[in-house]
């Protein structure tokens, strides 16, 4: 149709939300750097650089939606091979920043190759749900899916960055969910995702609190004791298997299904309790309480909720918030953009960027509907659970409910790699919107 | 449980699923913010005001302190800054420059420096103070390079300035940063862990009315203790201290002080009918202004460690045998008790005789017959030994004794003031496990054995007589002033202490006695002065070995003319043991009441008596 073709065919509502919030955005990173002590301290020019961010974030917008997805479509595999071998290279030759390996220069700039590793592994994960969508509800094929993840995954642990590795599992279960994977699968995988993040929150707040040796979660720190119980669910799981296999009765099915459900959330529990270093647990666990580390992350966390609560209806008015004004709340431009705007413009300030990013999702909801092609559905699908799964867990953190896992909010957090990241993916849905007649 | 794989292949139902759980999410969300933000929000707005509001007490101005007649300031508050050191805001390689810079500008040493700015704090955003006590030339120096002091600021902190030193300072006392102990006692009268408090003397007497009230600044601060730069800054400004207004007459104070001289003991001149104190002289003295410096360290040690104990008032906190000074309230035991005919005589023989003890006289032949007059004119032992002995009776002699005050606190407006003691049979007994004998009412008849009274004791014994039985509280306080409108806010009004009905005569006669002292007795040979009529009586303390080891006492009044009370003033003198043995105490007294009736200062008394006993100086 000729008509997709024109550029008044643009999803202005997309569009314009998009750049409200990267505008908010900007005057809040002004907002926060504007009472700097020192006259030249780098946070005083955060908000410029964020506005020649944003302007490449719209200029990039603007090609990624004129120049054909189909592009993207076919190209797929090779971004996200590049994408890996970058954030390999990244593990060897990255900078740290705030106790991470996740920044990579080349030619001068500094990029977190872990934002854009997202988008290329939605479009690949699209790509590949796309081309075996008959085939996904076989296990061999779900798993295949999931390596695609597990690989940038690993990747990104290894940094290590916590929070940014998580994302990819609800970009996971939305697109396979759509793709048609059996709900099966998609339980099993739900189920021990929430049991692993439940399981090593709770024993690290036990262990914290002195009380672990007396509850169940001594089966995570107890060695014998962990070995007994996943010896014992490994052989109900193993004999719900042959009794399956033998009677094909679906009872063994589900007694296999879930002992595995519980064995390998009971393992990835237990192996975490090595792999995440101590700082990271402690993170984990300080929504609980935050005295626990109360000069540290909690005091943070302390002063974010305090900023959030203290905003009120109204608002203390721009440039006007007690907390952020008088730095208070740390990090404040990045992770903890949501507390500045919550404070200075109160609950109608939370309501604006949530009715904005629930705009984004309204018209990405109607894109998909209207859309022909399996692919870009899943796209959108996917970069719809990346969006808000940033949205839920950065301002679930900022208002106490979410562990610290300083992951961004995007457009508004100061930052040029997830701000042009979400400018590309949503630079994508405006493309699929252009074309979204075709077959 | 678990809907079939067939059921969600259709697209929509599949999209609006995915919608579902995402605008549920985003309205749980959105009314967990509304709880947080409107219905609890003034919790969090009560915690955030909390959080960054902090106060600093501004320090209020203390009291300054005049003399009598409000013309001679005795201690003012000086401008004087402390000099901070905010670590954070320097680089470190460039810290030990600054220290360098910082010990050659204020002069104290590197070691120091780095003592209180210890690598620790390096990082720490707070300012540390270095030193205090700066003046206003060494604060401009820095300014002017302030390029070479990163991080060095300074500000105004006003230190005691005790114009007049020397003897007052016994009586004005110091003032110090306040101790852990101290504030655990005093938190409750509104002290605070950086309050100045007085140590001793009246800084510490009246340290409420001088301290006024602090006040207090509430300042915004970032999350570093940072000012935040804001216009509207919320004050309660403080109050200033009161001013005190002295019965001190620093003249007389002066004068008394050099008539003392370098010896150790002390001097109270006071007016009986009133209780206002003239002077109050104890030697040796400090000078509370070297406290602060930087040798105040040093200067304490020094002082504390001194054998002549000079922080020691001696006027008030030292006990002596009253010696023959005693002499006085036997005599009004005696003409009260009506126990001897006062006329008659007595043969002294220079013994008296108790069971195998000889007691001798300070002369050794004897004083012949003498009467009560004669007696303490002459300062007669045996006269007093046997009517002590014979004739009173030990019970008598200490409620005498108690009569006029001995063995009480005058309650005089300083802090620390001891007692004394008037020994009786049962304290003996009791405290050092041996029956009272015969000998102990002999010696104590005298003034001598276990008596112990203060100067300032025997200027109120002196006031007894003078005023008709009558002894108003000793005080060093004539009013507390606003220190703005310059009105007294208070005025002292003097405060009975005893009111003691004695015979009739029994006082007058003592005043005849004690005029006899001057006239023709003990003391005649000393008083030089003919600017007023003096009575008293000497005092020496004999116990030990002759010579050197003798306390030296001189209690008396003037005029002895029959003026209004008003005009009459009390002098006690008493020079201790240990100072060369010059009977002090009445040539003293004498030079006092020369120059308190002629109106002269000390030099001028000397140039118009012209001592014998200081031609050789």
């Amino acid at each position: 149709m000729e008509k997709s073709k024109s550029i008044f065919s643009i999803d202005l509502v997309l569009l314009l939300s998009t750049i409200a919030l990267m505008l908010i955005g900007v005057l809040f990173i002004y907002s926060s750097g504007a009472n700097s002590p020192h006259p030249f301290e780098e946070k005083r020019f955060e908000y410029i650089r964020q506005i020649v961010w944003m302007t490449l974030g719209i200029i990039l917008l603007i090609v990624f939606s004129l120049a054909d997805y189909n592009i993207l479509k076919e190209m797929s595999f090779y971004i996200y091979i590049f994408f890996m071998v970058i954030l390999l290279l990244t593990l060897f030759f990255g900078k740290v920043v705030n106790g991470s390996k996740s920044w990579f220069g080349f030619l001068g700039f500094g990029i977190q190759p872990s934002e854009f590793s997202k988008i290329a592994t939605i479009l690949f994960l699209a790509r590949f749900c796309h081309d075996n969508r008959s085939r996904l509800k076989e296990i061999q094929y779900f798993l295949l899916a999931l390596t695609i993840i597990l690989v940038p995954m690993a990747l990104i642990l290894r940094q290590p960055d916590l929070g940014t590795a998580l994302v990819f599992i609800p970009v996971f279960l939305v697109i396979t969910f759509l793709a048609g994977a059996r709900p099966r699968h998609l339980f099993f995988l739900l189920l021990t995702l929430s049991l692993v993040i439940f399981l090593t929150i709770a024993t690290a707040y036990a262990v914290n609190k002195g009380t672990a040796e007396d509850s169940i979660f001594d089966l995570f720190v107890d060695y014998y004791l962990f070995g007994i119980v996943s010896l014992s669910l490994l052989i109900i799981g193993v004999l719900g298997f042959f009794g399956f296999r033998k009677y094909k009765v679906q009872v063994f099915y589900w007694i296999t299904y879930f002992s595995t459900i519980l064995l390998v959330s009971f393992a990835a529990t237990f192996a975490l309790r090595f792999v995440l270093k101590g700082y990271q647990i402690s993170r984990l666990i300080l929504f609980l309480d935050p005295s626990i580390d109360p000069k540290g992350d909690g005091w943070n966390l302390t002063q974010a909720i305090t900023a959030v609560g203290s905003g009120g209806f109204w608002g203390k008015g721009f440039l006007q918030g007690t907390q952020s004004q008088n730095k208070f709340v740390p990090m404040q431009s990045t992770d903890f953009i949501f507390s500045i705007v919550a404070e200075e413009w109160g609950f109608i300030g939370g309501l604006i960027i949530f009715g904005l990013f629930s705009l984004i999702l309204l018209r990405s909801l109607s894109i998909m509907s209207q859309v022909k092609d399996k692919f870009a559905i899943y796209t959108i699908g996917g970069i719809l659970g990346m969006f808000f799964t940033h949205v839920f867990v950065n301002i679930g953190m900022t208002m106490g409910i979410m562990p610290i896992t300083g992951i961004p909010l995007h457009f508004l957090s100061y930052g040029g790699s997830s701000l042009i990241a979400g400018a590309l993916a949503i630079g994508i849905v405006l493309n699929i919107h252009q074309r979204r007649f075709r077959v | 449980m678990i809907k079939s794989d067939e059921e969600f292949d259709n697209r929509g139902q599949k999209i609006t699923f995915l919608g579902a759980i995402l605008f549920t999410l985003v309205g749980a969300y959105l009314i967990f913010l509304f709880s947080l933000q409107v219905i609890n929000g003034s919790e969090y707005k009560n915690r955030a005001t909390l959080v960054s509001q902090r106060t600093t007490t501004i320090q209020a101005k203390r009291g300054e302190i005049f003399d009598r007649n409000a013309d001679l300031p005795l201690v003012l508050n000086v401008d004087s800054f402390a000099i901070s050191l905010n670590p954070a805001l320097v680089p470190k390689e460039l810290l030990p420059g600054v220290f360098q810079k910082l010990s050659a500008a204020l002069g104290i040493e590197y070691a120091e420096i780095e003592k209180k700015v210890p690598t620790s704090v390096y990082s720490v955003y707070q300012a540390i103070e270095i030193r205090s006590g700066i003046s206003l030339e060494v604060v401009s120096y820095i300014a002017e390079r302030i390029q070479d002091f990163p991080g060095v600021t300074w500000e105004s902190k006003p230190i005691r300035s005790y114009v007049e030193t020397g003897s007052i300072s016994h009586v004005l006392g110091y003032v110090g940063n306040i101790t852990q102990d101290e504030l655990q006692v005093l938190y409750n009268q509104g002290y605070s862990l950086k309050s100045i408090l007085g140590k001793s003397g009246l800084e510490k007497q009246y340290d409420l009315f001088l301290r006024g009230k602090d006040g207090t600044r509430f300042r915004t601060v970032d999350v570093k203790g940072r000012n935040v730069d804001s216009d509207v800054r919320m004050e309660i400004p403080p109050e200033l201290g009161k001013d005190l207004v002295l019965t001190i007459d620093q003249k007389i104070q002066k004068l008394a002080e050099k008539a003392l001289g370098p010896r150790m003991g002390s001097v109270v001149i006071l007016k009986p009918a009133t209780g206002e104190i003239l002077a109050l002289v104890s030697y040796p003295f400090f000078d509370p202004n070297k406290f602060y410096t930087s040798e105040a360290n040093k200067e304490f040690n020094r002082l504390t460690t001194d054998p002549q104990y000079p922080f020691l008032n001696r006027a008030i906190q030292s006990t002596y045998p009253p010696a023959s000074t005693f002499k006085i309230i036997m005599s009004a035991a005696i003409l009260g008790e009506k126990v001897y005919d006062p006329m008659t005589y007595l043969l002294c023989t220079g013994k008296f005789e108790l069971g195998d003890r000889t007691f001798k006289d300070h002369v050794q032949y004897g004083h012949g017959p003498v009467n009560l007059a004669a007696a303490l004119a002459e300062s007669c032992n045996i006269y007093y030994y046997t009517m002590g002995q014979k004739y009173l009776g030990v019970d008598r002699i200490t409620e005498y004794a108690r009569k006029f005050g001995l063995g009480q606190a005058t309650g005089i407006d300083l802090p620390n003031e001891v007692e004394g003691l008037v020994p009786t049979p049962k304290w003996k007994e009791r405290n050092l496990n041996y029956p009272w004998l015969g000998g102990d009412t002999v010696n104590i008849s005298i003034g001598q054995g276990y008596l112990a009274v203060t100067p300032i004791q025997m200027a109120n014994v002196v006031s007894m007589v003078v005023n008709d039985g009558k002894v108003y509280r000793p005080h060093l306080i004539k009013e507390i002033r606003n220190p703005v409108t310059g009105q007294a806010e208070e005025e002292i009004r003097p405060e009975l202490l005893y009111d003691v009905q004695f015979n009739d005569k029994v006082l007058s006669e003592l005043r005849d006695d004690m005029r006899g002292v001057i006239v023709h007795g003990t003391a005649k040979e000393v008083m030089l002065q003919r600017a007023v009529k003096i009575a008293g009586k000497t005092g020496t303390g004999e116990d030990g070995a002759k010579g050197s080891s003798n306390h030296s006492w001189f209690v008396a009044y003037g005029p002895y003319d029959d003026v209004p009370n008003q005009d009459k003033i009390v002098v006690v003198v008493q020079v201790e043991k240990g100072n060369e043995w010059e009977w002090w105490a009445p040539k003293a007294a004498d030079l006092i009441f020369q120059g308190v009736f002629a109106n002269q200062t000390y030099e001028e008394v000397v140039e118009s008596l012209h001592p014998w006993y200081l031609k050789d100086q």
